[in-house]
């Protein structure tokens, strides 16, 4: 056995140096692909946690003017507190002058023009509203309802934010996913033709190994680890570079501040180790794939 | 050891390669299968190591339907067969001790006995000392002994040569005979197609002649006519 499993390894070695050019473009093809699979996920992810962010949150902001008089931010309140089917009455916070203008500097953090118009002054204060409902419908009803109060300046609602994010997030998607199935495609030919030359090249060492009577498995086995190898060696070179494009995504976020919602596209460690694996796993899924067929075609008696 | 029953084997649609060929060889026989080329000498071989199937009849070798087996079988078949070529089919790039160990590794036979079992052989055919030369270092006769050792170093009950002197002068092909008929003797059947005249006169073992694809002679003791 060990005899065995030594021979199919001096094989699948020899094979690799017999076809070296053949076998580094397969594997840096299997790499790019992956490396492109696995951005998908983690650009997914930030996404989705962005979006979580904002879900777990507030659902509605409803902005008063700076010069609003006491009775009429009074009568917001009164309003917004007399809808308790609709609105969490006891989340229901408001933030003064200080605390928005606060809140206003971190999110146009990135943004120092708009910033710039603001003072403790100029600044709206707002009130955060958490919505009992699920229903999209009523919130927006209730939205149409706060704009008409007096000292109302506008009303945000987070679903809004959703609609372009979620929106922007599924184009993402579809054009990463999609390059990537190509690729991925792209690159189990080319590990697919690397086997078949592999195995063009030693038709005269396979037709004496049938003749005395090695069996199919004996004669199958080096040649679909070596495609084994090249979908592995490329998940392997693709998650070095996922984890260099991961460090440097959250190094550069995390030059903004916190609670702008940017830094909520941190990608968690376990989260990317668990992108790593399944690359790993794909990676060598698609090399035995395409060596497994190559193999069973060009070996036949 | 092989019965051939009305066996016919057709190349393309409506080339008849063998047609309706029975015959009969018996454990130890030596056995000439004579003809022009293109007769089916070699698609005879061929049938008879299972490289092909027939379109009608049965192939037995020791008693088994050699095509009602799983494919799964064949390699163990073919274990028990050699094959020697006129081209010899050596392997450029291993020495001669590294071919004719070849075909005790790839049957997954462990190390020591290929140890053993291929000097003895190496020794049979006459190139001890030549173990550590390439192919294109030998003569045509010495590469013809290095692949009859790779077809007799498994010590197989059948052996199969097609045209194992085509290439070789007279006298390097006396040799190849005189081995071949040392490996009848040790209890090796032996089916050796060929054209040539003067081996075929010489051994006066049975013939058996083809033309155009039938069974024209089989003779005891026979001659090439």
């Amino acid at each position: 056995m060990i005899q065995r499993i030594s021979y199919a390894l001096r094989e699948t070695l020899a094979n690799f140096r017999r076809n070296v050019t053949l076998s580094v473009a397969a594997v840096i093809t299997s790499a790019v692909s992956l490396l492109l699979v696995g951005t998908t996920f983690l650009i997914q992810r930030s996404f989705d946690n962005l979006l979580v962010q904002w879900k777990g949150d507030v659902g509605m902001i409803v902005f008063v003017r700076p010069d609003v008089q006491p009775d009429a931010l009074a009568f917001i309140e009164q309003t917004l507190k007399s809808q308790p089917n609709l609105i969490d009455v006891s989340k229901l916070k408001y933030l003064d002058k200080s605390a928005s203008y606060e809140e206003a500097k971190r999110v146009f953090a990135g943004d120092p023009t708009t910033l710039s118009l603001l003072s403790v002054d100029t600044v709206p204060t707002q009130f955060k509203v958490v919505p009992k409902t699920t229903d999209p419908e009523l919130v927006r009803n209730l939205s149409t309802q706060f704009r008409g109060l007096p000292g109302v300046s506008g009303v945000a609602l987070a679903e809004d934010e959703f609609e372009v994010i979620s929106t922007l997030s599924g184009f993402v998607r579809t054009v990463t996913i999609g390059m990537s199935l190509v690729l991925l495609a792209v690159a189990v030919i080319l590990i697919w033709n690397t086997i078949r030359t592999a195995i063009f090249a030693r038709r005269r060492e396979i037709e004496v190994m049938k003749l005395v009577g090695a069996t199919d498995w004996f004669i199958r086995v080096p040649f679909i680890l070596e495609g084994l190898v090249q979908g592995v060696l490329g998940a392997i070179v693709s998650c070095g570079g996922l984890w260099a494009l991961n460090s440097a995504w959250t190094n550069g976020i995390s030059k903004f501040k916190s609670g702008t919602g940017v830094t909520s596209l941190v990608v968690p460690d376990g989260y990317a180790n668990g992108v790593m694996i399944s690359l790993l796993v794909i990676g060598a899924l698609a090399g035995g794939i395409g060596s497994g067929v190559a193999s069973s075609k060009f070996l036949d008696v | 050891m092989i019965r051939l029953e009305n066996v016919s084997k057709m190349y393309g649609n409506e080339t008849l390669a063998v047609r309706d060929a029975s015959f009969d060889v018996a454990k130890g026989d030596f056995v000439f299968l004579v003809g022009p080329s293109g007769s089916g000498k070699s698609t005879l071989l061929r049938l008879i190591n299972r490289q092909e199937r027939p379109e009608r009849g049965s192939v037995y070798v020791a008693g088994r339907d050699i095509n009602e087996l799983p494919n799964s079988q064949i390699p163990y078949l073919r274990r028990t067969m050699g094959n020697v070529f006129q081209d010899y089919k050596l392997l450029p790039n291993k020495t001669v001790f590294e071919n004719v160990a070849f075909a005790l590794e790839v049957i997954g036979k462990p190390k020591h006995v290929i140890g053993q079992q291929v000097p003895a052989v190496l020794d049979l055919v006459g190139l001890a000392g030549k173990e550590d030369r390439f192919p294109h270092q030998l003569s045509g006769g010495e590469q013809q002994r290095v692949s009859i050792a790779r077809a007799f170093v498994n010590r197989p009950m059948i052996l199969l040569a097609d045209e194992p002197t085509g290439n070789l002068d007279p006298a390097t092909g006396e040799g190849i005979m005189g081995l071949l008929e040392a490996i009848n003797q040790m209890g090796t059947t032996v089916v050796m197609a060929t054209h040539d005249h003067r081996v075929v006169n010489q051994m006066r073992r049975r013939v058996i002649q083809l033309d155009r694809g039938v069974i024209v002679r089989d003779q005891e003791r026979g001659v090439y006519e």
